[in-house]
């Protein structure tokens, strides 16, 4: 059997394998081998590890600061939600602590990062329903984030800003004004978005009641961030274990009970608001001072072990380092909300017809890179 | 359950109609180009950077003293600044190594002016870096040392309703 492309193969009787992806025919680089019976999907394979890169041994190779780079190319649109808690679990190794104001720089380029990542996701979502103002829209209003977030950061995507002991640098000067007056453009927009997308008939017929996931499966599987709580379960680390500040702030979890595709999108959305009203807050909270612990020369670890968990923007992002006491860690692994997120996936594509397979996928929120690390 | 299938689909079409008469935002690249304030620039004394953009890197020439302290930033990262032999006379810089910056391999994340000493390395917010020959994508020290000009002077701005550049 010939496995690479999309090759059809014959199964005997009515039932046919067809291969989605490797290279994106609306999978991104993930290959889904599906078994079809007619039009419904009997068998569902997911088949990651396409874009794997050995992120964790490479890892092991370069110093605390050199691995910063590296670890956040998995998950470029979410670069600070990927790096944050490696930054959380270096610190707890080489012994220091952020300043209170670098925390709240690092709760705004987070939450910046969550908007950003879940824009995109919901421009590729209405692309795959065949939307294409809803392709047009989230990803132009996305260029506002990404400019708020370049001015701290430095640049679009990949902003290796924060490090061990703080952040690199500090906010400029009028970062208040410009991103109070994007919020209320954007708050404005949400609504655009509902009357557009989310309250469209079009769109809620093929989202609703399809790929839906229990509350009691959604544990079984272990299903992480936004796919659980649209699932019905208030699960949310920034509340229930705080990192950073976010205690201080005050938000709440969107959730839904029905579970569908449906209950996904509008979670996400509703995530969106929340994130700007955490920025909002933290911009009133924070006060001039000191945005880095200086480390003077190379960071050399004790030995011993660090574990830090996090939500970045697809669920939990998990980080468990070892360290021997030696220029670069021991062991860095990452356990990753994509990769939890793909064992739903198979339990929820089965059973369901083939020409709903897009709009189940994507409203998973799967990202194949972070998946393969 | 009709009424509420037509009322949805008449406001879906409503709002895309409301915004063919906004003002649109795609930037006209060529024509319009984004203008960047600063480039991305670090402080060795308070061991604090100064938000930036991190574009193509600066070499401040009179003040390399050649420590390589930026290539073995680079090493594990992206491994593509290379120290090389400089002409003149260069009184603090007893070597005459300079840095040597390939923008085929660099990924722009400014470490390397993070451990310059001396505040000899920045970056600019030049980002037009493309070229027809991949050989001239290495960027030589006195390559390095030159200032870019400043190109755009359009800006992305948001009103109450209207996000657009100008």
């Amino acid at each position: 059997m010939q496995n690479a492309g999309m090759n059809i193969e014959d199964k005997g009787g009515d039932k046919l394998v067809l291969h989605v992806g490797p290279q994106h025919p609306g999978s991104g680089h993930f290959r889904l081998i599906i078994t079809v019976d007619g039009d419904y999907i009997v068998g569902a394979k997911p088949d990651p590890g396409y874009v794997h890169r050995g992120a964790e041994k490479m890892a092991e190779y370069r110093d605390y600061i050199q691995n910063i780079p590296h670890l956040e190319r998995p998950v470029i649109i979410d670069a600070t939600g990927v790096t944050l808690p490696y930054v959380l679990a270096a610190e707890k190794i080489i012994d220091v602590e952020a300043p209170e104001r670098a925390q709240y720089i690092r709760m705004i380029m987070a939450e910046l990062n969550r908007v950003i990542s879940h824009l995109y996701w919901l421009g590729i979502y209405g692309i795959f329903l065949g939307h294409s103002t809803m392709f047009m829209w989230p990803m132009g209003d996305r260029e506002l984030f990404i400019d708020l977030a370049e001015s701290i950061g430095g640049t679009r995507v990949t902003f290796s800003y924060v490090v061990p002991g703080g952040v690199r640098n500090d906010m400029p000067t009028h970062f208040k004004e410009r991103a109070l007056k994007t919020f209320d453009y954007f708050e404005k927009r949400i609504e655009e978005y509902k009357k557009i997308f989310f309250n469209n008939p079009i769109m809620t017929a093929r989202t609703e009641s399809i790929g839906i996931m229990s509350q009691a499966d959604a544990i079984k599987l272990g299903i992480t961030g936004s796919n659980l709580r649209a699932a019905g379960i208030d699960s949310d680390t920034r509340k229930d274990e705080p990192y950073c500040l976010y205690d201080r702030v005050d938000f709440e979890i969107p959730t839904r009970k029905e579970g569908d595709s449906y209950a996904r999108c509008i979670v996400r959305l509703e995530e969106l608001q929340q994130s700007m009203n955490i920025i909002k807050q933290v911009l009133d909270l924070i006060e001039p001072g000191p945005i880095k612990q200086v480390i003077g020369g190379v960071m050399r670890g004790e030995p011993g072990e660090a574990f830090v968990r996090t939500e970045a923007a697809r669920g939990t992002m998990f980080y468990h380092i070892v360290s021997n006491g030696e220029k670069y860690p021991y062991r860095v692994k990452i356990s990753v909300p994509s990769f939890r997120n793909l064992i739903g996936m198979t339990h929820l594509l089965v059973g369901s017809k083939l020409a709903d397979m897009p709009a189940i996928y994507w409203s998973l929120d799967y990202w194949p890179v972070e998946a393969d690390r | 359950m009709n009424y509420k299938l037509i009322s949805g689909i008449l406001g879906a079409f409503a709002v895309g109609f409301r915004n063919i008469f906004k003002r649109r935002m795609t930037l006209r690249y060529p024509e319009q180009r984004l203008d960047i304030e600063s480039g991305y620039t670090f402080d060795a004394k308070s061991n604090t950077g100064s938000a930036g953009f991190k574009g193509r890197h600066i070499l401040y020439t009179d003040k390399c003293t050649g420590c390589s302290l930026c290539a073995i930033a680079c090493e594990n990262i992206a491994d593509c600044i290379d120290m090389v032999q400089v002409e003149g006379n260069w009184p603090i810089n007893p070597k005459d190594i300079m840095p040597q910056i390939d923008y085929g391999r660099c990924v722009f994340c400014g470490f390397c002016v993070d451990a310059c000493p001396f505040d000899c390395l920045f970056m600019t917010p030049e980002y037009e870096l493309s070229v027809t020959d991949k050989r001239k994508l290495v960027h030589t020290p006195f390559q390095l040392a030159v200032f870019p000009e400043k190109k755009g002077n359009v800006k992305l701005i948001t009103d109450d309703g209207v996000a657009y550049h100008d």
